[in-house]
């Protein structure tokens, strides 16, 4: 049973990074299309 | 109503504790990232002053070089591992925003092709590791774990596949650190073995993609060789990486048919579980920009916006891998893995050959 919760938490944290980095990748790319962040260097 | 009162402040300021927490790791990933950044250029910028014949050491191989140094040589103060965790994070975030730089006719292109031939090496993996598993003896789950890591998508895999499966903790730790130690090798001798048979970037970025296992170590074998190799190895560990739930679920249905697994009850669900969601933000980004919703100017700001992003994931790849720490798991895992991934190596690599006659890549 125990093994089974850290299984549960690891893969719903796992399933909440990806969404956390589809909702920010997102959120910049509103920011570049509306001149929020321009020209970004390299 | 006073514990509720006392409750939301502390489960707030306990929110903000742990999102501090990974400022500090994070830092240590961004000071290693410009460190390398600077060694590239500075060191390219003196041999080309001196007439050095110099090899251009470019960012991602110094990133990686310095977190292997402090890894292997210092202990990581526990305030750092936190951060340094976040860097599969910052992968996945390079990778949706990589999507910026495929129109959606180059992702049903290469995307098409590399499903084509993910679909071939999974199969192939998946048949030669369990062979080699049972030749070796070792334990049935374990095989079943350094199957999957080997034919889909290295730790996620292994993670994912762990709780379906019902794996011991053990199984799960022999099957990551080998997986995690081949991809270091991988490294080195993918770029090094391509230089040699002189192959282009996209049949380099496509073996890399297959043939490398951890997303972030393909990503970085990718980019390692050049840009538009490593682009292209992210599309092809991609459409490996989404396949990661029919594997898992045949694996699951499999051991629930002995009874050492629970049953999947809804598949559909199951299947939705298991898919990394980052891929529908990178197709999403992709779709925006063959629609074209941005300029030029703004999709070389979301291009470079996903280096920053990869430049973290290479840094944390570098101070991840431990090889004190991997030696510790023992000899046979290891052997396995390695024998079946250099195996998988050349498989993909003929795979890659034979796709380069066919569709001239």
């Amino acid at each position: 049973m125990a093994a089974e919760k850290s299984t549960l938490s690891k893969e719903s944290s796992a399933l909440s990074l990806d969404t956390w980095a589809v909702i920010i990748a997102l959120l910049l790319a509103m920011a570049v299309r509306f001149d929020v962040i321009k020209n970004v260097p390299w | 109503m006073a514990t509720s009162t006392t409750l939301i402040p502390t489960k707030s300021a306990n929110s903000v504790l742990n999102a501090l927490s990974v400022v500090p790791g994070i830092i240590l990933l961004a000071m290693i990232g410009y460190a390398a950044k600077l060694l590239e250029h500075s060191v390219n910028a003196y041999a080309k002053l001196h007439h050095w014949v110099f090899p251009n050491i470019e960012y991602v191989l110094w990133a990686i070089l310095i977190g292997l140094l402090i890894s292997n040589t210092l202990t990581i103060p526990k305030v750092l591992q936190l951060g340094i965790a976040t860097y599969e994070f910052w992968l996945k975030l390079g990778i949706v925003l990589l999507g910026a730089r495929f129109v959606l006719a180059d992702v049903l292109k290469l995307g098409g092709i590399s499903l084509a031939l993910v679909v071939i090496e999974i199969t192939l993996s998946l048949a030669l590791m369990t062979l080699l598993g049972k030749l070796f003896k070792l334990k049935p789950k374990l095989i079943s774990l350094l199957a999957i890591g080997s034919a889909v998508c290295g730790v996620s895999a292994i993670i994912a596949a762990k709780g379906a499966i019902d794996a011991d903790d053990e199984d799960s730790s022999f099957a990551i650190a080998a997986i995690l130690a081949l991809g270091a090798l991988a490294l080195f001798t993918f770029p090094a073995i391509a230089h040699g048979l002189h192959m282009n970037d996209t049949s380099y970025g496509l073996w890399a993609g297959l043939g490398v296992d951890n997303t972030a170590e393909a990503t970085a074998a990718g980019a390692l060789y050049s840009d538009a190799a490593g682009k292209v190895a992210v599309l092809a560990k991609t459409a490996r990486n989404a396949m990661i739930g029919f594997v898992v679920l045949a694996y699951a249905i499999y051991w629930s048919s002995r009874g050492q697994a629970d049953t999947v009850s809804n598949k559909a669900l199951f299947l939705w579980k298991k898919f990394p969601k980052f891929i529908l933000g990178f197709l999403l980004i992709s779709l925006l920009v063959s629609f074209h919703a941005f300029n030029k100017a703004q999709i070389t700001s979301l291009g470079n916006l996903s280096k920053w992003a990869f430049l973290l994931t290479f840094a944390g790849v570098g101070l991840r891998t431990n090889f004190r720490e991997m030696s510790k798991q023992g000899l046979r895992p290891f052997m396995v893995g390695a024998l079946g991934e250099i195996l998988i190596a050349c498989l993909t690599l003929g795979l890659v050959v034979g796709a380069n006659r066919i569709w001239g890549l």
